[in-house]
């Protein structure tokens, strides 16, 4: 399954194998830098920055000239200053000769401008050009050369060591970058010594050396080491051989082992070795396009084996490198047209090619030093995005212009520049999402999605852990999210960017959400996870949690304070009720009170409990009525329907039942019926009561309502209903009460 | 004969009203002994031979306890004079379940709610000593469902307010053997309290089972009894499980 690429320094996540989570999930400490390995990188960081120091030694040590040159038209050199004053005198004469003392004179012409016989086309000039470079460094070794001019005049200049300073500007950065660049490569490999990380060692020191070379080559002046032109064609191939080779291989191994491809890594190293030792022995012609052509078609295929990787199982990994292969092989392939174009027409343009070849090299190291860290910020990669996307097209147009309309140098530059600067403002968005992937949500929508999800825990906590993994989906998109048995104390970006770990439970042993979520491949695969949706994850978990419980705490408040009123009230003033009920003076007077003491017990239970049936109260309402009407020996008629025996809120309770108390009261006092019916029917939300008797009251609507009638209009109200009194048909009077839409008043 | 009363009352007012309903309930002479706090009924009860009850002493043949008393629940007592040989009948404000059933299993024979009127009260004292107690609704189905969850059932009411969202009852582990039967409601009782819970009177359970009216007191009468006795399984059960007994 998928394997890891090794983090370097301080990665908290370089332990987790995203294949093998659910059982390497130990909570062991990350993997940290201390003995041997940070004494390894330590001695190798000295060994290179001796070796640098070495170098510079070296480089510092050759004989140069010191004079401008210009390449004239014609492909002659025609001197333009020096500060040797005796050269100085002959400014604008153009160079025939040069002789080294007690040496042969030979002739040097514009191609000793050339610095590099890398990116040198034709197979017979570029021999010109090493023999000549070859020739010159001898000549200067000397120390004294004598410079004849084509007007007959000649002049002895002195060819002093570079010194230091001689070294150029442009050397020590591209010094300090091949030397980044190699470290790099150790420390990945020590970080975890694997294959795909010993194949980033190798592709790291040869674009490193590639860069050293690169850095050479901006030495100012005429003389370069000896030996250097000789060898620096042969071993530039053999670097960018070898780093094509070992990116196919490593393609074949990270993210995804692919074993059937065994047999193309094989024969990509095997033509790799078979090219550079043909080079080496000097049997290959068209050494400059095999320079290019090998590269890019070993290039070309590990694009296809990512490809093929990502066509497997999508791993954003992948994904993301294919897209920058892509760019990088075009601009190669773009870089290697222009140079071959530049070269029909010789003396400038070559140099600009070279240029643009150049900055593809330092594309392609940056490139480099950034796979360890893609998936450790955001940030790095979004900026590494424009740079690749803008740098490439900057140098791209400018290669353009140069080779295909020769438009000069500066001008072709600046150009390019501003069309590049064009795309950017006008492509960024563009480029970032491609290159990236979408970032991951606006804030609004974050927000929106998490409060929805707020509040559907809130109504619902028992689907916590179902939401928190819905929400996540949402904010990541993830291909899988999978729960794990054991927890973490940090939210961890694992498998190089392709998993992430989300600790849910926090400790809480009674809790009913798991205790870690694992979220793969963001995106469906599309986007790698960072450091800041490890973040966001967390945070979303924690607010998660804490909505929940606060709202169960303001819950639970708010019902021990209705118990505690509850309690209060039926205690204290139902206390003093009863002592006024037993010294009530008239029997109207005591029956008052008891109805207060009822509706005052009907109202603290109605507080104390939150829960009522509606078949439960039914029965309360019924033994009630039963008892009072058989005590004062009035038959009773009791019919009670309902289609569903609902909950009914307080309100809806504690009205119902002092509607009903009241009534039936009002009849007992007043009516002196011998008989009532009570019909209480609930169908589809639609409630109707009616309390009908057969006593001696009359013309209702004449009546002045009391307070205990009065009430009962009120309660009526409150239940979102009507109620009105009407004549019964032989004797009595029925009091009929309509609730519309009895579920919906909560 | 004499017959001994004990009334436990602490508001003065309403225990000079509960001696008028005692002494209008009984045409025998009755000796009516008031206590206004948990201590002093306990001096009276031990004056008779104790919590115990021994015979020969002259016992209280009615006691009444209310159960909002000021030093204590009046259910300790109850559960004090398990053994003792009278009638015990808890007195108290508060009608719903959650009160009254603790009281119940603790060994009342009846319970008089304080709201009601003096007629009423008397007529239920008569009938809880000629042994035909009361059961409201919300009583019959607190006692359903105890009866139904079995010995050591709930805790906790249906609708008493406290019950989980979740409507699951935690699992407890359900004995291997068979209840006895006097911790067991027979079908016959489980249909009485069913009826009781929906409202229906005496008289009309009578009628829709078939059978007497004082057939179905029995009823009840039976259904207290097991209560008490189940409960008092239970505490010992708790009691010897944590190694008091």
């Amino acid at each position: 399954m998928a394997e890891r690429v090794a983090h370097d320094g301080g990665a908290a996540d370089s332990n987790f194998d995203a294949s093998g989570f659910e059982h390497s999930l130990n909570p062991a400490a990350p993997r940290r830098w201390t003995g041997w390995r940070r004494s390894a990188l330590l001695a190798a960081a000295l060994l290179a920055v001796l070796s640098l120091l070495v170098l510079a030694r070296m480089l510092a040590g050759t004989a140069h000239l010191d004079a401008q040159w210009q390449a004239a038209p014609a492909g002659t050199l025609t001197l333009l200053s020096s500060d040797q004053a005796a050269l100085n005198v002959m400014a604008g004469r153009t160079l025939a000769t040069i002789a080294g003392i007690d040496l042969e004179p030979f002739e040097v012409d514009a191609l000793a401008l050339q610095r590099s016989p890398r990116w040198q086309v034709d197979d017979l000039r570029r021999r010109r050009q090493m023999d000549l470079q070859e020739r010159l460094s001898q000549a200067f070794a000397t120390g004294r050369v004598t410079l004849r001019f084509t007007d007959g005049s000649q002049v002895l200049a002195a060819t002093p060591p570079r010194g230091a300073a001689g070294l150029g500007l442009l050397f020590w950065p591209l010094a300090g970058l091949a030397l980044l660049l190699a470290l790099t490569g150790v420390a990945v490999l020590l970080a975890r010594p694997r294959l795909v990380n010993a194949l980033y060692l190798v592709m790291a020191f040869c674009q490193a050396g590639n860069l050293l070379f690169i850095g050479i080559e901006t030495l100012q002046g005429l003389g370069l080491p000896a030996g250097l032109s000789r060898h620096e064609m042969l071993l530039r191939l053999a670097f960018d051989a070898i780093t094509a080779a070992a990116a196919v291989h490593a393609f074949a191994l990270h993210p995804r082992r692919l074993p059937s491809v065994m047999p193309v890594v094989t024969t990509a190293w095997a033509i790799t070795a078979l090219v550079v030792a043909l080079a080496a022995a000097g049997r290959l012609p068209w050494l400059w396009w095999w320079a290019q052509g090998l590269p890019l078609a070993l290039g070309v295929a590990a694009l296809l084996l990512l490809g093929v990787s990502h066509r497997i199982e999508p791993h954003p990994f992948a994904a993301l490198m294919r897209r920058f292969g892509v760019i990088a092989a075009a601009t190669y392939a773009l870089v290697s047209v222009a140079v071959a174009t530049a070269a029909e027409r010789s003396g400038v343009a070559d140099n600009v090619a070279v240029i643009g070849a150049v900055v593809w090299y330092l594309f392609f190291a940056t490139l480099l030093l950034l796979v360890p860290f893609l998936a450790r910020s955001r940030q790095a990669l979004r900026e590494f995005a424009m740079l690749a996307g803008i740098g490439t097209v900057a140098a791209s147009l400018g290669l353009l212009f140069v080779a295909v309309f020769e438009v000069g140098p500066a001008a072709s530059l600046t150009l390019a520049v501003f069309l590049a600067l064009g795309v950017y403002a006008v492509a960024r968005q563009w480029i970032l999402n491609h290159l990236v992937g979408r970032s991951a949500l606006s804030t609004e929508r974050t927000f929106e999605q998490f409060h929805t999800t707020a509040r559907a825990v809130q109504e619902q906590p028992e689907r916590h852990a179902e939401l928190l993994a819905q929400l996540l989906r949402e904010l990541f998109e993830p291909s899988e999210v999978l729960t794990l048995d054991r927890g973490a104390d940090r939210a961890r970006v694992v498998g190089a960017g392709s998993a992430l770990l989300v600790p849910v439970r926090g400790g809480d042993v009674e809790s009913t959400l798991p205790p870690a979520l694992m979220l793969r491949l963001a995106r469906r695969g599309q986007r790698l996870f960072t450091l800041e949706d490890a973040r966001l994850a967390e945070r979303v978990v924690e607010q998660l949690k804490r909505a929940v419980a606060y709202d169960r705490a303001v819950e639970r408040g708010r019902n021990e304070e209705r118990l505690r009123i509850a309690q209060d009230l039926h205690d204290d003033i139902g206390a003093r009720l009863l002592t006024l009920m037993y010294q009530a003076q008239s029997r109207e007077m005591e029956d008052y009170i008891r109805n207060t003491l009822k509706d005052l017990k009907t109202l603290t239970r109605g507080l104390a409990s939150t829960d009522h049936r509606l078949s439960h109260a039914a029965g309360e309402w019924k033994a009630d009525i039963s008892q009072r009407l058989t005590v004062a020996q009035v038959q009773l008629n009791w019919s009670f329907n309902f289609d569903q025996d609902q909950r009914l809120s307080m309100a809806q309770w504690s009205a119902l039942t002092r509607v009903l108390r009241e009534l039936v009261s009002n009849t007992l006092q007043h009516a002196m019926a011998s008989r009532v019916d009570v019909n209480f029917s609930l169908q589809r939300q639609r409630l109707s009561l009616t309390v009908a008797d057969d006593g001696i009251g009359r013309a209702p609507d004449n009546w002045a309502h009391g307070l205990g009638l009065g009430g009962v209009r009120k309660r009526v109200k409150l239940l979102g209903g009507e109620v009105r009194w009407r004549d019964n048909d032989k004797a009595g009077i029925v009091c009929e009460v309509t609730v519309a839409e009895f579920g919906s008043r909560r | 004969m004499t017959v001994k009363v004990l009334i436990l009352e602490d508001n003065p007012v309403a225990r000079s009203f509960l001696c008028r309903v005692v002494r209008e309930s009984f045409s025998d002479a009755n000796l009516i002994t008031e206590a206004g706090d948990l201590e002093t009924a306990r001096r009276h009860i031990n004056l008779t031979g104790g919590a115990r009850g021994l015979h020969g002493v002259d016992p209280f043949k009615l006691i009444l306890v209310d159960l909002e008393l000021p030093d204590g629940n009046g259910m300790e007592l109850l559960a004090e004079l398990a053994q003792y040989p009278a009638t015990k009948i808890v007195t108290t404000l508060y009608s719903d379940d959650d009160h009254l059933f603790p009281a119940l299993q603790c060994g009342a024979d009846g319970y008089l709610l304080k709201e009601d009127r003096f007629e009423v009260l008397v007529e239920e004292l008569q009938k809880i000593v000629r042994g035909q107690p009361p059961l409201s609704p919300a009583i019959a189905r607190r006692l359903l469902t105890h009866f139904r969850q079995g010995v050591g059932g709930d805790s906790q009411a249906p609708d008493s307010g406290f019950m989980k969202a979740t409507g699951f009852t935690s699992s407890r582990p359900v004995p291997i053997e068979k209840q006895p039967d006097h911790e067991r409601l027979t079908p016959r009782e489980t249909e009485v309290l069913t009826y009781l819970s929906k409202g229906f009177t005496i008289k009309e359970i009578a009628s829709l089972m078939g059978i007497k009216w004082f057939t179905v007191n029995d009823h009840i009468k039976s259904i207290y009894k097991k209560l008490n006795v189940s409960s008092r399984a239970e505490a010992a059960v708790l009691a010897s499980k944590q190694g008091l007994v």
